[in-house]
C-alpha cells in the first residue's frame, strides 16, 4: 500500500483505500481498479493523493529525493558515534534489516 | 557568563518583534482562555485574516493529521481537531514561513517529526494523535527562533558541529550556554502552550526529566530519532543522538511495533516530501 500523487495513477492501479469527497460521502470505493475515466473524476474533486494497493513509486532506488539504498548507505555514517553501544547497535541492526527487506520487497513487487 | 545568558535570554524572548507572528494570535489566546467562547466565534477570527486562514486549512489538510477528506472551513478545522492545535499551527506556519531562509530543511524536518509523531500515538492506542502531531510540529521551534535572533551565534553553532564532530545541541550548549530546549521552555511560556505541548518540547531530548505528560516528551524523542535515521530535511544534524531505551519501552514499543510504524512512515512519506505549505 502505497499513497501517490495523483499525477503518478494509472489505469489498472487499485484502491487500497477508498477515495472520498468533501461531504465525507465515498466517490470512488476500495478494491476498485481504476480505468481512464475515473481520472477526470478525481481530478474535479480536487483530489491529489491515493492511496493504492502495491507500491508503484520504488523507493529502493529513490523517489523524490527520497531512496531506501540511500538509506542503508547512511547507517554506519549516523550511528558513527554509538559504535560501542550495544542498544544502539540492535537499533542500528533493525534498520538495516528493515530497509534491506524493503529494498528487495520494492524490487519484487516491481 | 550569567549577564550574557540573561542578555541572550532576553534578546530570544524579544519574539514580539518577530515579523511573522500574526496580530490575531494574541486575540485567539485570549479567546481560548474565555470558556464562553465558541469555535465559530474563534473561526471569524482567523478569517479575517485570510492568509492566515489559507495557511492553517493547507496545514490542516497536510499528511501531518491526514484525513481522510478535505476540510474546507476554519470552523470545521477547530471542531476536528480543537483549539490548542490549530493555534500550534498558527505559531508554526507563521514562525517557519521565514524558516527556508533562517535554518534550510528545519522545516521538513519539523513535518516529518509531526507526521511520525502522529503514527507513534495512533499505533500505540493515544486518543488525541493530533496533539502528539503538533508537539513534533513545534519540537524546534527554538531552534529558528535562536536562528533569526542570534544570528551570529547560530553560524558559530553550525561551525562548531562541523568541527568537532557533536550534535547541535551539544553545539548550542558550547556556544549560548543553553539549547533550543531551553529556549522551547521559555517560548512555551511566552505563548501559553498547555502543558503536554511544553513538555514535549522542553525534554524531547531527556524525556526522563519530565514530571508528568512525559509521554509527550518520549513520543516526539522516538520520532525525533526515526526523523533523523530517514533524514527528512535537515534538523542541524547528521549525528543521532542517542534513542532512549528507556523512554522506547516504557512507551510500550517494540522493534516489532516499529517495524509496523515504519511501514506506514513509508506509505505516506512521498506526500510528506512533496509537501510545501505556502
Amino acid at each position: 500500500m502505497q499513497k501517490i500523487p495523483l499525477d503518478k495513477a494509472k489505469a489498472g492501479m487499485v484502491l487500497a483505500k477508498p477515495v472520498l469527497k468533501e461531504n465525507g460521502m465515498v466517490l470512488i470505493a476500495e478494491g476498485t481498479e481504476l480505468k481512464e475515466n475515473h481520472f477526470s473524476i478525481l481530478k474535479k474533486q480536487g483530489i491529489k493523493f491515493i492511496v493504492v494497493k502495491g507500491t508503484p513509486l520504488d523507493l529502493g532506488e529513490g523517489a523524490y529525493g527520497f531512496s531506501l539504498k540511500k538509506r542503508l548507505d547512511r547507517l554506519d555514517y549516523l550511528f558513527r558515534k554509538h559504535q560501542n553501544d550495544p542498544w544502539m547497535q540492535k537499533v542500528k541492526e533493525f534498520f538495516k534489516v528493515y530497509f534491506t527487506y524493503q529494498i528487495k520487497k520494492s524490487k519484487t513487487e516491481k | 557568563m550569567e549577564d550574557l545568558r540573561t542578555k541572550r535570554k532576553g534578546k530570544i524572548l524579544a519574539v514580539k518583534d518577530l515579523p511573522t507572528l500574526p496580530p490575531v494570535l494574541d486575540e485567539i489566546t485570549k479567546m481560548i482562555e474565555d470558556e464562553h467562547c465558541t469555535p465559530k466565534q474563534i473561526a471569524e477570527v482567523i478569517a479575517k485574516d485570510q492568509v492566515l486562514s489559507a495557511k492553517v486549512l493547507k496545514m490542516v489538510n497536510s499528511p501531518v493529521y491526514g484525513f481522510p477528506r478535505r476540510i474546507t472551513t476554519i470552523q470545521h478545522a477547530i471542531v476536528l481537531l480543537g483549539f490548542n492545535v490549530i493555534r500550534g499551527i498558527i505559531i508554526s506556519t507563521s514562525v517557519f514561513d521565514v524558516m527556508s531562509q533562517a535554518m534550510v530543511g528545519l522545516w521538513e524536518h519539523s513535518l516529518g517529526c509531526a507526521t511520525i509523531s502522529k503514527i507513534i500515538a495512533e499505533e500505540l492506542g493515544l486518543k488525541d494523535p493530533e496533539e502528539f502531531a503538533v508537539a513534533g510540529l513545534l519540537h524546534d521551534i527554538g531552534k529558528v527562533v535562536i536562528a533569526i535572533q542570534l544570528p551570529e551565534e547560530k553560524e558559530e553553532i553550525q561551525k562548531l558541529v562541523a568541527k568537532e564532530d557533536i550534535t547541535y545541541l551539544e553545539a548550542e550548549k558550547k556556544v549560548l550556554g543553553f539549547g533550543h530546549d531551553r529556549v522551547n521552555s521559555w517560548l512555551a511560556d511566552h505563548w501559553n502552550l498547555p502543558l503536554p505541548t511544553k513538555v514535549a518540547l522542553t525534554y524531547h531530548h531527556n524525556p526522563e526529566s519530565a514530571e508528568f505528560y512525559e509521554k509527550f516528551a518520549k513520543i516526539v524523542h522516538v520520532a525525533d530519532f526515526i526523523t533523523k535515521v530517514l533524514e527528512i530535511g535537515n534538523s542541524g544534524d547528521e549525528l543521532l543522538n542517542t534513542l532512549s531505551k528507556k523512554d522506547f519501552v516504557d512507551i510500550g514499543l517494540s522493534f516489532k511495533k516499529l517495524a509496523k510504524i515504519m511501514d506506514r512512515v513509508l506509505e505516506d512519506i512521498i506526500e510528506v516530501l512533496t509537501f510545501i505549505p505556502k
